[in-house]
């Protein structure tokens, strides 16, 4: 398996990324970690390269199935605008993760998995089981609505 | 081609944010393709800021404590050894050697095969099982029994060769063995040695003698025979023992 799957910081990244809330975050993080190490124990850990993620993936699915959820509604989409690099700049990465965290899924794992970098597009949809169309159609679509809420969140950048 | 483009679109849209993510070759076609596109350009800058962001997003120090604890996470190590103490290798690796040694006992059981060796086996067991009295008496050399063979059964060329002429004879029958084949067996006081007379084996397409040159040994249960083969008829001594047991009747052809 190669390092770079198991790139354990990505991981809890990506455990943020899907909930958005560093404590839950971390409980799933932790509850992937301790069953992988039950398994390791009994050598019974997957062949697959990046099971951990598929793993977290299902444990973060799980932990947010329960939880209120947001009245779906038709966010608004804009352009990627040439100065949206220095609007994203100005984001703490915790406003991110609650705006990606918000998506609804299959959009907010696709956002998280693309933006950790990690993962290269095959990855991605053998990871969260899409079609290229889907995989390329939740990206654009994501991209669009950060920016209408980049926008909406720094106008006077938006504007220059 | 429509759909050609549709697909770079797509694939576009998924474009890796750093190079290190190198994408397979229609990815590279794509990018080739988009190269100098303000869009693209745009497309890229926004992805790499926002992944620019989550490379700040910090880890708690009870998480980073995972990190150091590399044996929780073994890389599975892959070893001969290992692989070896497998019970399924283990199983499938004794069933292998298995198949293996019968192919090989096979092969060389059969190594020393010409035509005739089957019966010529069948006859080593008949004459491990015979009895003096199961025999005609007969008192005489053994070269000399052709004449009855031809004169008493219609047997044509069944002589025993000069090397084993000159023994003297206990007894000797003719019987037909299960596919009716004429059998000559001869019972001779030399080592208490039998001597077979049996048809040569022939061609099922053109009726052929199928040859084979000089003596071959056959071995079953203990006996060991020396066939050979004269005027479409296999002779065949047999003795209880080992091939050194016959090997001196056979070393010194007789005029």
């Amino acid at each position: 398996m190669p390092d770079r799957k198991q790139n354990l910081p990505q991981l809890y990244r990506f455990c943020f990324l899907m909930l958005g809330d560093p404590r839950k975050a971390q409980d799933v993080f932790h509850a992937t970690l301790r069953d992988a190490a039950q398994r390791a124990a009994h050598g019974e850990l997957p062949s697959e390269p990046f099971w951990l993620f598929r793993d977290a993936r299902w444990r973060c699915m799980e932990a947010t199935k329960t939880d209120l959820q947001p009245e779906s509604f038709k966010l608004d989409e804009h352009e990627i605008a040439p100065q949206a690099a220095s609007q994203i700049e100005r984001l703490d990465p915790t406003q991110l993760a609650i705006w990606i965290s918000g998506a609804p899924d299959p959009q907010r794992s696709v956002l998280a998995l693309f933006y950790l970098d990690e993962f290269d597009y095959h990855e991605i949809l053998d990871l969260a089981d899409l079609k290229l169309s889907e995989l390329s159609r939740l990206l654009v679509k994501g991209r669009r609505q950060l920016q209408a809420w980049l926008d909406a969140k720094f106008p006077q950048l938006g504007e220059v | 081609m429509l759909s050609l483009m549709r697909r770079q679109r797509f694939l576009l849209n998924c474009a890796p944010i750093s190079a290190n993510q190198s994408g397979d070759r229609s990815m590279r076609l794509a990018l080739s393709r988009a190269d100098g596109s303000v869009e693209f350009a745009n497309q890229q800058k926004f992805d790499r800021a926002v992944s620019g962001v989550v490379r700040l997003i910090p880890i708690p120090a009870e998480s980073a404590e995972w990190f150091s604890e590399k044996d929780l996470l073994p890389v599975s190590n892959w070893t001969w050894k290992k692989m070896v103490r497998n019970p399924a290798v283990l199983a499938i690796s004794i069933a292998v050697a298995v198949i293996a040694g019968v192919f090989v006992f096979n092969f060389l059981s059969h190594l020393n095969d010409f035509p005739g060796s089957t019966t010529a086996r069948k006859l080593l067991t008949i004459a491990a099982s015979t009895r003096p009295v199961m025999l005609d008496p007969v008192n005489a050399e053994a070269g000399t029994l052709s004449d009855l063979f031809f004169m008493k059964h219609g047997l044509e060329h069944y002589d025993v060769p000069p090397e084993f002429a000159d023994f003297d004879t206990i007894g000797c029958r003719v019987f037909e063995d299960d596919e009716s084949r004429r059998i000559a067996q001869i019972w001779v006081s030399e080592k208490r040695m039998q001597f077979f007379l049996f048809p040569a084996e022939r061609d099922s397409k053109t009726g052929a003698v199928l040859r084979f040159p000089g003596w071959r040994y056959v071995h079953q249960e203990g006996w060991t025979g020396a066939v050979t083969l004269q005027s479409g008829v296999c002779f065949m001594a047999a003795i209880r023992g080992p091939d050194k047991d016959l090997e001196p009747y056979l070393a010194k052809p007789k005029e």
